[in-house]
C-alpha cells in the first residue's frame, strides 16, 4: 500500500473506529440523553447560523468593521509570531505515534511534509467552519465564499507560519549573522509600522471628543484609509479579500491574488525545507509530557514556574493545612484564574472600544470603579470554573488522596479552601479598588450606597464564591461518570458535550437552590433594620446572608465528605 | 501473635466483576509476604482495598489493630502504600513533597529524616527537582522516600522495583528487608518471583481473585502434590498454581 493509501486508511479507520465507539456508548442511558441534549445544542447555537436566507438584521457598522479589522490584525499578528516568537526550529508537529509510526517507515521526507501539509489544510478549514459560524455573518452574507475565502487564507497562512519556520532554522544555523538578518528584518519591519502609524496620526489624530461609537469607527476607517496603513495592510487585505468578497463575481476577482500567494508560499516552503524528524520528535516528546500533566490533574498543561511556597509549612498542626499549602502552591505555579480575569478585563476594555466608548482612554478614573465591581461579581460566576486548585484538580490522583491519614469531610474541606481563598482574595482586592476609586459618576444616591453596598458584597461575594466552588466540587465527587475531572484527555463527542451543558445546568440550578435561605435570611435581618440604619443596614444583611452560605456549604463538606470516602471509581479505573 | 495486618472475607467486585473474593490472610510485624497471581489475578485491588483506597465490597482489614472501615484515618497513619506508577503533584518539588508528607503525618523530625532517604535513594541534590524533571527510577525513589518518612509499620508495595537501575534494585532489597528486621510487616506484589522468592518469608497466591495458596514457599511445596513437587521452583508452582486456576473468571 501506497503512503497516500495507508494514510487515507488510517483516517477512515479512526473515524469509522471512533463513530462505532461513540454509538456503543449511546446505549447507556446518561449518553444517550447527552447525546440529545448535545444535538440540541448544537443545532441552536451552531446549524441555526447557517442559515442565511432571511434578513440579517441590523448589524452596526462598527461591528462589521470591526470584523474585518480583526481578520486583518491577526494574520498580520500571525505572520508576526511567525518570525518573532517561539523557539528557531520547525513548526510542524506530530503526534508520539505518529513518529514511532511513520518515522522509521519507508516514507519520504517530502511525502511526511505533505502529510503534514494536508492536516494542517483540514484544520483550516476546521478553522474556517468556526470563523464562518460566529463572525460570517457579521462580515459576509454569503456563507460560502466566505468559508472558501477564509479556507484558502488560513491555508496560506499556515504555509507561511511553517515556511518561516524552515527559514528561521536556516538563519539560527548560521550564528550571529543569521539572527542579525532576522531580527534586523523583523526591527525594521516594526520601525516602519510604528513610523506609519506616527505619521498617520499626526494627519489623522485620535478624535478628542467621542460622542458616539460611530465617531470613533469613522475615525477608524478614515486612518485605514491614509496611504501608509493601506499599504501595511495591502497583504492581509489581499489574504481577506476573498472571505469578504460579497458575490461570486468580486470572489473571482479577489482569488488570482490569493493564489498567487499560496503558490508562491509553497515554493518557498519547498525550497526553504529542512530536516525537521529531531525537532518533531522532541516536540512529540514534550507534548506527551504536559498531557502526563494534564493526566495528573492539571486542566492547562505549560511550565511550572518554581515560585516561592506561600507559608513555610510546619510539622505540627492540622494535617489537612498541607492540602491548602500545596493547592496555593499550585496556584501560584500553574497560573490559572487570574489570565481568566486579565483576558476579561482586556475583552471588556476592547468590546467598549469596539462600541465607540472611548472613556477608558479619556477618562480611565471613572471607569476603574465600576470595572473593578464589575469584575469582582463576574469572579462569582466564572471564577469556580476558572480557579480549580481542588478536587476537580486532584480527582486524577484519587489513589493517591485515598491513601491519606485524613477523613474525608478534611480532604474536602481543604480541597475546597485553596480556591475559595484565591477568588476571595481577588473579589475583596478588586472591591477595595472599587472603594478607593468611587463609582466613577457623580450621582447622590450612588454616592450614598457606593460604601455600603460595597461591604455588603465583600461579605456575600466570597461566600457565593465558596458555594459555586462547592456545588462544583460535589459534582465532581458525586457524579464522578458525569463531570470528569480535569484529566489528561477530555472526553470528546457530542453526548460528553450535551453531559457538560447537562452538569453545568444541574450546578446553577443547585446553587440558586442554595441561594434562597441565605438571601431569605439577608432580607430579614435587612428590612427591620433598614428604617434605623438606612443603606447600612446592607453590610449587616449581606454578612447574615454569608453566614448562612457558609453555614451551608459548612454541612455540605460534611456530607460530601462522607461521599468521598464512599467513593467508588471502578467504572473508571477496574484494576 | 499480634498482627500488624489482618484481612478477613475481602470481596471487591466491579459491578459484574469479583476482582478479589473471600480472601483472608494476616501478616505479623518483621514478616514479609509475597503476593503473586497472574495479569488481572486482583493483586492491585486487594492492595489498594489494604491501602484505604477502594471500599471493600465485603470483609474486613484491621491494620495495627485499627479497623479500615471504622478508624480509617488511625489505620492509614500505620501504612505506606507504594504503588507501581508512583503519582505526585507536579507543582511540587522534591523536598517539598517529603514537607507535605511530614505535615500530613506529623512528622516533627522530618529534615533530618528526609535528608537520610534522599541520601539513601541518592536523590540528594534533587530537592529542588520538580517530578517531571526526574527520570521514572528516580520517581520511584521519591514515592519510597514518602512512603517510609512516617515510619510505617506496614508498607505495602506493589511492583517496589519497576524502573531502578541494579544498584537502586540491591539498596531497595537490603532497605525492605532491614525495615523488616526492625518490626515492620510488607505486602509485596511483584511479577519477578526471583525477588519474592528472596525476600518473603510466606507466600500468597491470587487468582481470579481467590486465594489459591498460602503459606512459605515449602508449605506450598508440601501441599501440591505430583511429580517432582518437592524440588518445584517458585516459577513451577505458579505455574501449576494459576493453571489449575485457569477456569476461574479473572478480574479486568
Amino acid at each position: 500500500m501506497s503512503f497516500p493509501g495507508a494514510v487515507v486508511f488510517l483516517w477512515l479507520a479512526s473515524w469509522r473506529n471512533r463513530l462505532r465507539l461513540q454509538l456503543q456508548r449511546l446505549r447507556r442511558p446518561r449518553y444517550l440523553l447527552g447525546a440529545l441534549v448535545g444535538l440540541g445544542y448544537v443545532y441552536s447555537i451552531f446549524l441555526r447560523r447557517l442559515d442565511f436566507s432571511g434578513p440579517m438584521g441590523h448589524v452596526p457598522p462598527g461591528v462589521t468593521l470591526f470584523a474585518e479589522l480583526s481578520l486583518m490584525l491577526s494574520s498580520l499578528a500571525t505572520v508576526f509570531s511567525a518570525w518573532a516568537l517561539g523557539p528557531d526550529r520547525p513548526a510542524l508537529t506530530f503526534t508520539e505515534s505518529e513518529v514511532v509510526q511513520l518515522f522509521p517507515a519507508p516514507v519520504a521526507r517530502t511525502s511526511l511534509l505533505h502529510y503534514k501539509l494536508v492536516k494542517g489544510w483540514m484544520g483550516a478549514a476546521l478553522g474556517a467552519l468556526m470563523a464562518t459560524l460566529f463572525i460570517g455573518r457579521l462580515a459576509n452574507p454569503v456563507p460560502a465564499l466566505f468559508f472558501a475565502g477564509s479556507w484558502l487564507g488560513l491555508g496560506t497562512l499556515y504555509l507561511h507560519t511553517t515556511a518561516a519556520s524552515f527559514t528561521r532554522t536556516r538563519l539560527a544555523a548560521r550564528g550571529w549573522l543569521g539572527g542579525l538578518v532576522r531580527w534586523g528584518g523583523v526591527g525594521l519591519a516594526l520601525m516602519a509600522v510604528g513610523l506609519v502609524a506616527f505619521r498617520t496620526l499626526g494627519t489623522h489624530p485620535f478624535p478628542e471628543q467621542v460622542g458616539a461609537p460611530k465617531d470613533l469607527w469613522r475615525w477608524l476607517e478614515d486612518f485605514m484609509a491614509a496611504p501608509g496603513p493601506a499599504a501595511v495592510l495591502w497583504p492581509a487585505r489581499l489574504l481577506v479579500a476573498p472571505a469578504l468578497a460579497r458575490d461570486v463575481g468580486s470572489f473571482v476577482q479577489a482569488l488570482p491574488p490569493l493564489l498567487a500567494m499560496l503558490g508562491a508560499h509553497y515554493l518557498w516552503l519547498r525550497v526553504a525545507e529542512v530536516p525537521f524528524e529531531e525537532a518533531a520528535v522532541l516536540r512529540a516528546e514534550s507534548r506527551t509530557r504536559e498531557r502526563a500533566l494534564r493526566g495528573g490533574g492539571r486542566g492547562r498543561a505549560g511550565a511550572i514556574t518554581l515560585r516561592k511556597a506561600p507559608f513555610r509549612l510546619m510539622a505540627r498542626g492540622r494535617p489537612e493545612v498541607a492540602l491548602v499549602w500545596k493547592n496555593l502552591i499550585a496556584r501560584k505555579r500553574m497560573g490559572g484564574g487570574v489570565l481568566a480575569l486579565v483576558a476579561f478585563l482586556l475583552a471588556g476594555g476592547a468590546v467598549a472600544a469596539a462600541m465607540g466608548d472611548a472613556r477608558l482612554f479619556t477618562d480611565t478614573r471613572r471607569v476603574v470603579g465600576p470595572l473593578a465591581l464589575t469584575a469582582a461579581v463576574f469572579l462569582t460566576v466564572m471564577g469556580p470554573s476558572a480557579f480549580r486548585m481542588d478536587l476537580r484538580m486532584d480527582m486524577a490522583k484519587l489513589d493517591l488522596l485515598r491513601a491519606l491519614p485524613l477523613a474525608g469531610w478534611q480532604v474536602v474541606g481543604a480541597e475546597l479552601a485553596a480556591s475559595a481563598l484565591a477568588v476571595g482574595g481577588f473579589q475583596l482586592g478588586l472591591l477595595l479598588v472599587a472603594l478607593g476609586v468611587g463609582p466613577g459618576m457623580d450621582e447622590a444616591w450612588l454616592l450614598e450606597v457606593w460604601a455600603p453596598g460595597l461591604l455588603s458584597l465583600a461579605c456575600v461575594l466570597p461566600a457565593v464564591s465558596l458555594a459555586g466552588l462547592f456545588v462544583q466540587n460535589a459534582a465532581v465527587v458525586l457524579f464522578p461518570a458525569w463531570v470528569p475531572a480535569d484529566r489528561g484527555e477530555r472526553a470528546r463527542g457530542i453526548e460528553a458535550l450535551g453531559q457538560r451543558l447537562l452538569t453545568l445546568v444541574g450546578s446553577l440550578v443547585v446553587t440558586l437552590v442554595g441561594l434562597a435561605p441565605a438571601s431569605l435570611v439577608g432580607l430579614v435581618v435587612g428590612f427591620p433594620l433598614w428604617p434605623s440604619l438606612d443603606v447600612w443596614a446592607l453590610p449587616l444583611a449581606g454578612a447574615a446572608a454569608a453566614l448562612v452560605l457558609v453555614a451551608e456549604v459548612g454541612v455540605g463538606i460534611a456530607l460530601l465528605g462522607r461521599a468521598f470516602e464512599h467513593l467508588d471509581v471502578a467504572e473508571d479505573r477496574p484494576e | 501473635m499480634d498482627f500488624l495486618l489482618r484481612v478477613a472475607g475481602l470481596e471487591k467486585r466491579y459491578g459484574d466483576v469479583k476482582a478479589v473474593q473471600g480472601v483472608s490472610f494476616s501478616v505479623a510485624p518483621g514478616e514479609v509476604l509475597g503476593l503473586v497471581g497472574p495479569n488481572g489475578a486482583g493483586k492491585t485491588s486487594t492492595l489498594r482495598c489494604l491501602a484505604g483506597i477502594l471500599p471493600p465490597s465485603a470483609g474486613r482489614v484491621v491494620v495495627a489493630g485499627y479497623d479500615l472501615a471504622t478508624d480509617a484515618v488511625e489505620a492509614k497513619r500505620q501504612l505506606a502504600f507504594l504503588p507501581d506508577e508512583p503519582r505526585f503533584f507536579e507543582y511540587l518539588t522534591v523536598w517539598e513533597h517529603l514537607n507535605f508528607t511530614a505535615r500530613l503525618y506529623g512528622v516533627e523530625d522530618w529534615e533530618e529524616r528526609g535528608r537520610a532517604l534522599l541520601e539513601e535513594m541518592e536523590l540528594s541534590g534533587k530537592e529542588k527537582s520538580l517530578p517531571g524533571e526526574l527520570s521514572r527510577g528516580m520517581k520511584q525513589k521519591l514515592s519510597i522516600a514518602c512512603g517510609f518518612l512516617h515510619s510505617p509499620r506496614l508498607i505495602l508495595l506493589d511492583e517496589p522495583l519497576t524502573g531502578l537501575d541494579p544498584i537502586g534494585i540491591r539498596r531497595m532489597k537490603a532497605s525492605l528487608r532491614r525495615r523488616a528486621e526492625e518490626g515492620a510487616a510488607l505486602v509485596l506484589s511483584s511479577h519477578l518471583l526471583p525477588l519474592v522468592e528472596e525476600l518473603c518469608h510466606r507466600l500468597l497466591v491470587i487468582a481470579g481473585g481467590r486465594a489459591m495458596a498460602l503459606g512459605s514457599l515449602d508449605e506450598i511445596r508440601a501441599r501440591l502434590s505430583g511429580p517432582g513437587a518437592e524440588q518445584a521452583s517458585l516459577e513451577d508452582l505458579f505455574v501449576r498454581i494459576t493453571s489449575a486456576a485457569g477456569g476461574e473468571k479473572s478480574s479486568p
